[in-house]
């Protein structure tokens, strides 16, 4: 909805616009990739867009995993949402780089930490290319048009916000990214009727059992904090974490921030109180180094 | 009986899978491994399910798995285990888990002939009640007044105008040994009704309440307290009918409907001459449960 708003904005302001996304078999608050394509000219391409002016990263946590810059032109602009200072984004080779905490935002103005209208009034004032008045009223159009208008002027209250509070500069190289390996057998390689035993590939394990490969610990916002002495041991959050997130201990459960989603139905169904709920950024030191690195 | 506590630690639906944060469904699948084991075969229709825990090559569950099609689920999960009979494997448990459109609507004939031959197998409907996977349309298993993209807010109509569909009595006609529903709210009940599915011999049908994040437009962390509510405002009943005999297994508090419809999104515009018809069926709905376990005890 952030690219077809954007696409609106530059639409308003007389250009040509295009805006589409990508997905794959994933739920709500997986990683996805969206589009916007503008011009002053007709557009006739209608591939994806592999060497962007401008990347804009809704989530942090994922430049651990993706390297954002990978198909970023020369002289190109990274737009954050990152409570950090630019100075403190770290990628994989210095770039021009604007921050906004987009959640803070987001959690403030409207209630939830859904970000992708924050950040357009951070990319306005980051790339100076679109007025934020053209974005409000590409909010207004796109979101709008689905929440109403009270809930579309939120959203474009929340862009205004971001807007204020954006704050511009370069971030730091030196990023290292292990290369991506996919597993692409031939038609000799595939099994019959594509029954796999679990196998080891260049890409890793497949097979039965293999998707905790996935880590899904990136898709959160909020991330449940055990207070270990407050813990009784009485597994209620281990029998309902839909994730396998619990683990169980001697005297008290923990959780495994490699694969937790931050539902928090463990934090619901705690009788003791035990387990608190928090924004990410805020306990990401205490969370193993595999998981965000 | 096995409690919470004495689950195996090991799962058999692994992390990594890709639902919803807070999915019901995920939930189900998770303990009714635990409890059914590695000495089983795992079959999906089409389903919200099969796409969030088996995306070719991966698979969350660490057992033999299989997907043909969307409404054969029980044919091929009895088409399963009479093979392993063949080969000497009787004792694998085969479990066929599908949602509520490929149980309710879709899967409904191959359920039904599957269920009038007694076919061996366990066969899991985890009820989000509504086509989640495309986009939540309405099932048959969606209840009354709910929004769906199928049943829209409009103003003629605001919502399902049909009151859902009672699959686990279609299942007690063809007198199969078990019956049962359950939800993810009551632990002991749950573990003590997956243990007997998994000890019985013939076809088995559980029916559990899986509350969706998405399609019931609710905070993701409410999903248990939600599966809670259904069962205590009688909304959701808590049977068995095991072997001829129909039990209810939990005496609702009978709290007001509008608590449960109040925290999902889906139900927001009802008004109150809807929930009053929901209340109605409520009651209507207990006295039916009573009667029948006066004519099948």
């Amino acid at each position: 909805m952030a690219a077809q708003a954007l696409a609106a904005a530059a639409f308003r302001e007389g250009n040509h616009a295009l805006a589409f996304p990508f997905f794959g078999a994933e739920r709500r608050g997986a990683p996805v990739l969206a589009f916007a394509r503008v011009d002053s000219k007709k557009i006739r391409q209608r591939t994806q867009v592999y060497k962007p002016d401008y990347v804009v990263v809704l989530d942090d946590k994922l430049m651990g995993y993706v390297d954002v810059t990978a198909g970023l032109k020369e002289g190109g602009t990274l737009v954050v949402n990152s409570p950090l200072p630019p100075e403190k984004i770290v990628t994989e080779r210095p770039v021009k780089c604007a921050t906004v905490d987009a959640t803070g935002v987001a959690l403030e103005v409207l209630g939830v930490p859904v970000t992708n209208s924050a950040i357009l009034g951070a990319f306005a004032k980051a790339t100076g290319q679109i007025k934020l008045e053209s974005v409000e009223k590409g909010i207004m159009d796109i979101f709008g048009a689905r929440l109403g208008e009270k809930g579309g002027r939120k959203n474009a209250d929340a862009a205004r916000k971001a807007f204020e509070k954006t704050t511009a500069g370069m971030s730091v190289g030196g990023r290292k990214f292990k290369p991506v390996k996919k597993w692409l057998p031939d038609y000799k390689e595939l099994p019959l009727s594509l029954g796999l035993r679990v196998t080891m590939t260049e890409a890793g394990r497949v097979g039965p059992g293999s998707f905790d490969v996935n880590k899904t610990g990136s898709w959160r916002t909020f991330a449940p904090v055990l207070d270990d002495a407050k813990c009784t041991n009485c597994l209620i959050c281990w029998f309902y974490c839909p994730d396998g997130a619990v683990v169980r201990g001697e005297k008290h459960v923990s959780v495994n921030y490699d694969y937790c989603k931050g539902c928090g139905v463990c934090v619901e169904v705690c009788a003791p109180k035990a387990l608190k709920w928090v924004r990410t950024e805020e306990v990401e030191e205490k969370l193993p180094s595999e998981a965000i690195a | 009986m096995t409690t919470v506590k004495e689950l195996p630690v090991q799962d058999y639906f692994t992390s990594g899978h890709t639902a919803c944060p807070g999915c019901g469904g995920a939930m189900v699948a998770r303990i009714a491994m635990k409890v059914f084991g590695p000495n089983t075969v795992v079959y999906h229709p089409a389903s919200c399910m099969l796409i969030f825990s088996s995306t070719y090559p991966n698979n969350a569950f660490k057992v033999p798995f299989l997907h043909v099609l969307f409404e054969n689920s029980a044919v091929c999960a009895a088409g399963i285990k009479r093979a392993l009979n063949r080969l000497g494997k009787s004792d694998v448990n085969v479990v066929a888990f599908a949602g509520d459109g490929g149980t309710a609507d879709i899967g409904l004939q191959a359920l039904s002939g599957a269920a009038e031959r007694n076919e061996d197998i366990i066969y899991i409907m985890y009820d989000n009640e509504a086509y989640m996977n495309t986009g939540i349309q309405r099932s048959s298993s969606t209840p009354f007044g709910a929004w769906t993209t199928t049943t829209p807010v409009g103003s003629v109509h605001a919502g399902k105008v049909e009151f859902k569909k009672d699959v686990p009595r279609i299942m007690m006609a063809h007198d199969v040994p078990y019956v049962a529903t359950a939800s993810i709210a009551y632990p002991t009940d749950f573990i003590k009704k997956l243990e007997k599915a998994k000890a019985k011999k013939g076809f088995r049908y559980l029916q559990v309440l899986a509350p969706c994040p998405t399609g019931w437009k609710a905070e993701s962390s409410k999903m248990v307290e939600l599966a809670r509510m259904a069962v205590e405002t009688g909304i959701w009943t808590l049977m068995e009918y095991e072997d001829g005999k129909y039990t209810v297994n939990r005496t609702p508090k009978f709290s007001p409907v509008q608590d449960y419809l109040k925290a999902q999104g889906r139900f927001k515009h009802l008004t109150p001459e809807d929930i009053k018809k929901i209340q109605d069926w409520v009651k209507s709905k207990w006295e039916k449960d009573k009667a029948l376990e006066q004519v099948y005890k």
